[in-house]
């Protein structure tokens, strides 16, 4: 038999911690602690350490660090990881703009057509992307190559992805034509939100679609936008599978990132204390990109407001 | 080295999963010598962790197993098989837990196998070896390479701690049909093997198929070249330099003219045009279909080859000394070895079992799959004029003269990293033969600091 008094005395706590609440997401939180928070935090504490994974670690202080600073490798791929957000972020963005812009303000026949087959990269796995463009790019017997030759402009062909100065781009435009769709579909979502009178209230004041494109639509899409900055930022400074399928990092270190290199030494040379150290570096990078990004949305949205 | 095998690894994995149901008892009694008298019948569980994950290597391991057990009543073999990578990544937990592995295949190399030795987890093998007479199957450059001290911090001396029942060597894979039609013959001297490429060159031919898109395909064209260059005294620098005694280093002018061949063959167009963008699999799969009068690479590429379209038309050569008859490295090794777990309940069984994996039959067997066994073969075991003959009789020529090379990516834990991007400079001719070296010596001498720092 149930007490009365029990159930009478629960009260809605609003403002007050419930700790059923807790009791609830503990399952989860238990998963969560073990499989991603655990893993951060040892991490954390490796990187003070040296570890070949097998024998007791021996703590290094902050001598894994120090040498990070040193190492010229990690120099290059921080310095391609930089180049890597133009082909992320910037080229995908803007060219994702450029078809919102086409897609939304005319009609024409297949517009759903295009727009799902324009998302297609985005969907499909990253080594099946990076298997399909090695073949495209091989000099042997890839279209690439054999179309330039087809068209007259042999003297063009190369071995991309093996030569020094093309690699990083041959590689960054597979990113650009995996990135876009993404940017692309969430830009035509939020076009679908703003305002119709707008635009025409634009077109009465004399706008012509470039005005309209510039004063209506981008300040309408300008949640979206930072959306799609903060993930295709994360994107281009975490890339590894791409990179590691198509060149690994290669010719010489020409497209060597830094989420490769902390596989390198995590796996190959089992050096793990050092890449723990290069993980978290790369961690605090990402974190304060992320911050520094959507504050400036937060900024934004209340002047917005 | 396995990049086919790597390829297909889980593929096969899971084939072999399937496969390893455990056996039904067909009438074993036939063939069962009487090799335990006792009639004790308490049931042994023998742990063996391998990476035969290809099909018919897989093949071969399950035979053998079926006759141990076999011949050993009350002996069971609990199989595990690793892909290559996986087994790195899980041996050293295994072996470190109570009822870990007894028997598992490791990979040679300070990371790995020495790692394992300075933990103390590996069984010195010395006595056993010398109890089923192992040293006389294997030549002492191969000895060397799965030795280490009992502290696991020299390399390629002190106690065996690991036996691999198969062996590796590179060299040249070339058309027979290419060269009859030019009038060629197998090369006796370097010298001839250059005027070779030369006339394929000029008879319209690619004279080396070759793709270094992945990087580490040159480290055995260059390796080959500096054997070449070491001649007679690469067995003695080439084991200072990878087992890091003796103070030797990369800075030494041999070196520096290897890198400067290389960079001629570049200029004379001896190797696929775009190499630098081909991978190594796109390469070997250019060769098997044709193009290409000669390859450059490893006997794991054998049995691929002589079943390809041109696979009648196919042979295999060393590359040549400088002066005929002169001795001199060619790179070779062999797959990862058997250890030993220690506080393995049953470390005698685990050597009947090393040495079963090491005996005739496995030799015989190896050789029907088309995989060159390690120790001493008699070459009437296989069908004269193919082209597994070439390599059968290639590795007992490497075997009887200790020719067996290095591959220089031991050369420390960086090396491969540090070598393949410093030879894709090279290749692309943004580098000196000069500024070659001094990279490899860079990497080098910061590792000796290392390890003299410890």
């Amino acid at each position: 038999m149930l007490r009365v008094s029990r159930i009478r005395t629960r009260q809605p706590d609003i403002g007050q911690r419930s700790w059923t609440a807790y009791l609830y997401i503990l399952p989860s939180l238990f998963v969560y602690a073990v499989f991603v928070l655990w893993p951060v935090l040892d991490t954390l504490r490796l990187s003070f350490y040296e570890w070949d994974g097998v024998s007791t670690p021996r703590l290094i202080g902050l001598s894994n660090y120090l040498r990070l600073l040193e190492d010229q490798v990690f120099h290059i791929a921080l310095r391609n990881n930089l180049l890597f957000i133009a082909f992320y972020t910037l080229f995908p963005i803007s060219f994702a703009l450029f078809l919102t812009a086409l897609m939304t303000r005319r009609r024409f026949r297949g517009l759903s057509f295009f727009r799902a087959g324009l998302f297609v990269p985005y969907v499909m796995s990253m080594v099946v992307v990076g298997v399909v463009w090695r073949w495209i790019y091989n000099p042997a017997f890839g279209p690439l190559n054999q179309l330039l030759q087809a068209i007259g402009l042999g003297s063009w062909a190369r071995p991309w992805l093996g030569d020094f100065n093309l690699a990083l781009p041959a590689v960054g435009v597979v990113g650009t034509w995996v990135q876009y769709g993404f940017c692309m579909v969430l830009f035509i979502a939020g076009v679908q939100r703003i305002d119709e009178t707008l635009y025409d209230a634009a077109k009465i004041d004399g706008a012509n679609e470039l005005q309209q494109f510039w004063h209506v639509t981008l300040p309408g899409l300008y949640s979206e936008i930072s959306i799609a900055l903060v993930t295709t930022l994360i994107t281009a400074l975490k890339i590894f599978d791409l990179v590691f399928v198509t060149t690994r990092g290669g010719p010489g270190n020409q497209t060597m990132v830094v989420s490769l290199w902390l596989y390198n030494n995590a796996f190959q040379i089992n050096r793990v204390g050092y890449a723990a150290a290069i993980a978290v570096v790369l961690t605090i990078l990402i974190l304060l990109i992320s911050y520094v990004v959507l504050t400036m949305r937060l900024r934004a949205g209340r002047e917005e407001a | 080295m396995n990049a086919v095998l790597r390829v297909t690894s889980i593929l096969a994995l899971l084939a072999v999963l399937t496969a390893c149901v455990p056996p039904t008892p067909i009438a074993r009694e036939a063939e069962a010598p009487p090799a335990t008298p006792t009639p004790a019948v308490e049931v042994v569980t023998l742990q063996i962790w391998d990476i035969w994950t290809a099909e018919t290597d897989s093949q071969v391991i399950e035979t053998l197993h079926q006759e141990f057990e076999a011949a050993h009543p009350g002996v069971k073999i609990n199989r595990v098989v690793k892909a290559f990578e996986d087994m790195k990544a899980t041996a050293k937990l295994a072996l470190s837990s109570p009822d870990g592995p007894d028997v598992a295949q490791i990979n040679q190399g300070e990371p790995d196998m020495g790692a394992l030795v300075k933990a103390g987890l590996l069984v010195n093998l010395t006595p056993l070896a010398e109890q089923y007479g192992w040293f006389e199957k294997i030549s002492p450059g191969i000895v060397a390479r799965n030795s280490f001290t009992a502290d696991g911090k020299v390399f390629g001396e002190g106690n065996l701690y690991g036996m691999p029942p198969t062996a590796e060597l590179v060299g040249v894979y070339y058309r027979k049909d290419i060269f009859a039609e030019l009038g060629l013959s197998i090369p006796k001297t370097f010298a001839e093997f250059e005027a070779i490429l030369e006339t394929l060159k000029g008879a319209g031919h690619v004279p080396i198929t070759f793709g270094n898109l992945d990087g580490w395909p040159a480290v055995h064209t260059y390796g080959e070249i500096q054997n070449v260059l070491l001649g007679a005294e690469g067995r003695q620098y080439l084991d200072d330099l990878i087992y890091a005694r003796g103070n030797v280093g990369w800075d030494v002018p041999v070196n520096v003219a290897a890198a400067a061949k290389l960079q001629e063959w570049v200029k004379q167009g001896y190797f696929t045009p775009g190499f630098e963008g081909i991978s190594y699999d796109d390469s070997w799969s250019l060769f098997n279909n044709g193009q290409g009068a000669m390859m450059l690479t490893g006997s794991w590429m054998s049995s691929t080859f002589a079943a390809g379209p041109y696979g009648d038309k196919m042979g295999f050569f060393l590359v040549p000394p400088e002066t005929e008859g002169g001795r001199k490295l060619s790179i070779g090794g062999t797959s990862t070895a058997y250890a030993i777990r220690v506080g393995s309940p049953h470390v005698d069984l685990a050597a009947q079992y090393i040495d079963w994996m090491m005996s005739d039959r496995a030799a015989e067997l190896w050789l029907q799959n088309k995989t060159v066994p390690v120790q001493p073969v008699d070459p009437a075991l296989v069908a004269p004029g193919t082209l597994f003959a070439d390599l059968v009789s290639a590795w007992n020529f490497m075997n009887e003269t200790d020719a067996v090379g290095h591959y220089l990516d031991w050369a420390t834990p960086t090396f491969y990293d540090t070598i393949t991007a410093a030879l894709q400079e090279l290749l692309a001719l943004r580098i000196t033969p000069e500024e070659f070296v001094q990279k490899l010596q860079a990497d080098y001498a910061a590792f000796l600091e290392e390890k003299a720092s410890r």
